[in-house]
């Protein structure tokens, strides 16, 4: 996971993909996560198209039956991983079915 | 181009609690040069392929450790390019000897794997992902999982012809001693283990291995450039003494694509691997159809089928059942991955590339034991970084 001054840089950013609406192009379910994320699984992480750019990311408030090709989804803000010793919460994009 | 494969070392892969990255390098390296019939003072230069010592063993600098091991006092560098890091060291090496630089060369591959928690090594494994993909909580496995799912989806590709890769893999290291899972498994042994993110499973997956290779390279011929400081009497040791015995690299290329699965044209495909194939294919003047025994990189079992049909010896779409259907088992048209491959044999990320080049070397020279595919004379090696950022082929000859 990212330092303090990763994260800090990081949020500077964060405005400009919010709310975007894309299409999901294909996804997994995660069951066996990366240090920082074990207590999320399993999660869903797919690709998903916005038009200009193509990017990977969880997707979230959805059960895995309801996702499907071409999946119009909307990006939000939700916490990224475990906080670590710092105790700095790291947030990031993640999308949801619009 | 011919470069001498003059020696090769490869310590047994697996979990070896009970040896150092430095014991396993060492092993390797020594058995490497011994075999070669040189001697330390005869190598000019180490190239140490590794990802992870920094993060599993706290060492870096790693070109200084091995070469200080071995009382080789030339250059010394360390090469790192995820789990190509052992192609892309060879590479280097070649160039090196191309440019009239080197003569002689260790190439040694090293990964210590199972010091540390399997979710730091899945973290660690993701440093040669993108930030995007870090922050998606994405994994290796999850990456190929996504291919997988993409092939499925357009070509119709089958949980059973997956299956059937490790299946064929773990049939092949069932005859390789140095193998970490030397045993056959059966089709519903891979359909029945734990998932590990849909489809793949946990015997789709390439394991954490710890494990050493190592490659002497050589010049064929003497060159003006390094006879003045060696002796006469190493000629009549090394690589212009030429035997039907001997093995050489041909083809040497690499290539590379987008860091970020989710930014290449496609994910049916690892283009990198089809520009690496074709370049390596043109230096060596050989035809892909005059392959007779491969070594692909099957880190997962949908990086076979997709090898199959990006270097060439399938359609695209139907790598599955050109592996399900036995094309590529022992005893097949083109046996693939007869070491047991990434799967069986194991996968410790830095040593993979180069273990390739020994087995085809071996195959060539006809030491390949049980395992041992008639009439061999041509074979080649596939080493992939990430999820298809860096590809690498190599061309073996006798």
């Amino acid at each position: 996971m990212s330092s303090p001054v990763q994260i800090w840089r990081n949020h500077k950013n964060l405005n400009k993909d919010l709310n975007k609406i894309g299409r999901l192009i294909v996804w997994t379910k995660i069951h066996v996560a990366p240090a920082g994320f074990e207590h999320q699984v399993p999660y869903l992480v797919g690709i998903v198209d916005f038009g200009d750019k193509k990017m990977p990311l969880q997707i979230v408030d959805c059960e895995e039956t309801e996702l499907k090709e071409n999946l119009k989804v909307v990006t939000v803000i939700r916490k990224i991983g475990k906080a670590k010793s710092e105790d700095v919460i790291e947030y990031g994009l993640k999308v949801k079915p619009a | 181009m011919r470069i001498k494969v003059a020696g090769t070392g490869l310590t047994k892969f697996g979990e070896l609690w009970d040896k150092s990255l430095s014991d396993l390098a060492f092993e390797a390296s020594l058995e490497a040069i011994n075999d070669s019939r040189l001697v330390s003072n005869d190598i000019d230069a180490v190239y140490v392929a590794n990802m992870l010592s920094g993060q599993t063993s706290s060492q870096d600098h790693l070109g200084a450790v091995i070469a200080s091991s071995l009382n080789i006092k030339g250059a010394a560098f360390r090469i790192e390019g995820a789990c190509a890091s052992g192609g892309l060291a060879l590479h280097l090496a070649i160039q090196s000897i191309l440019a009239g630089t080197y003569k002689n060369v260790l190439v040694i591959g090293a990964e210590k794997m199972t010091d540390v928690p399997q979710s730091d090594i899945s973290a660690a494994l993701m440093g040669a992902g993108s930030e995007e993909e870090r922050k998606a909580g994405l994994t290796f496995p999850a990456l190929y999982a996504l291919m997988a799912k993409a092939h499925m989806a357009k070509f119709g590709t089958t949980r059973n012809q997956l299956a059937s890769v490790s299946v064929k893999n773990h049939y092949h290291a069932s005859f390789n001693e140095k193998a970490q899972f030397p045993f056959e498994i059966s089709m519903d042994k891979v359909l029945t283990s734990p998932m590990i993110c849909s489809p793949l499973s946990l015997f789709d997956a390439s394991p954490v291995t710890d494990g050493a290779s190592a490659v002497v390279l050589s010049s064929q011929t003497r060159s003006s450039a390094s006879s003045a400081y060696n002796p006469p009497r190493r000629w009549a040791l090394t690589p212009s003494r030429c035997t039907s015995q001997d093995v050489f690299i041909t083809g040497s290329a690499v290539a590379t694509d987008t860091i970020d699965l989710a930014q290449r044209s496609s994910l049916v495909e690892i283009a990198a691997t089809k520009k690496a194939c074709q370049k390596a294919l043109k230096q060596a003047g050989v035809d892909l159809k005059d392959i007779k025994i491969a070594e692909v990189h099957d880190c997962f079992t949908i990086a076979e089928i997709l090898a199959m049909e990006d270097l060439g010896f399938c359609n695209k779409g139907e790598g599955g059942e050109f592996i399900q259907k036995g094309t590529t088992r022992l005893g097949g048209k083109l046996p693939v991955n007869t070491s047991g491959g990434l799967k069986a044999c194991g996968h410790p990320v830095g040593a993979t590339g180069i273990k390739q080049i020994i087995e085809i070397t071996h195959q060539l020279q006809k030491r390949a034991g049980k395992r041992q595919v008639n009439e061999v004379n041509l074979g080649l090696t596939h080493n992939v970084g990430g999820s298809g950022a860096t590809a690498v082929v190599h061309i073996l000859q006798n």
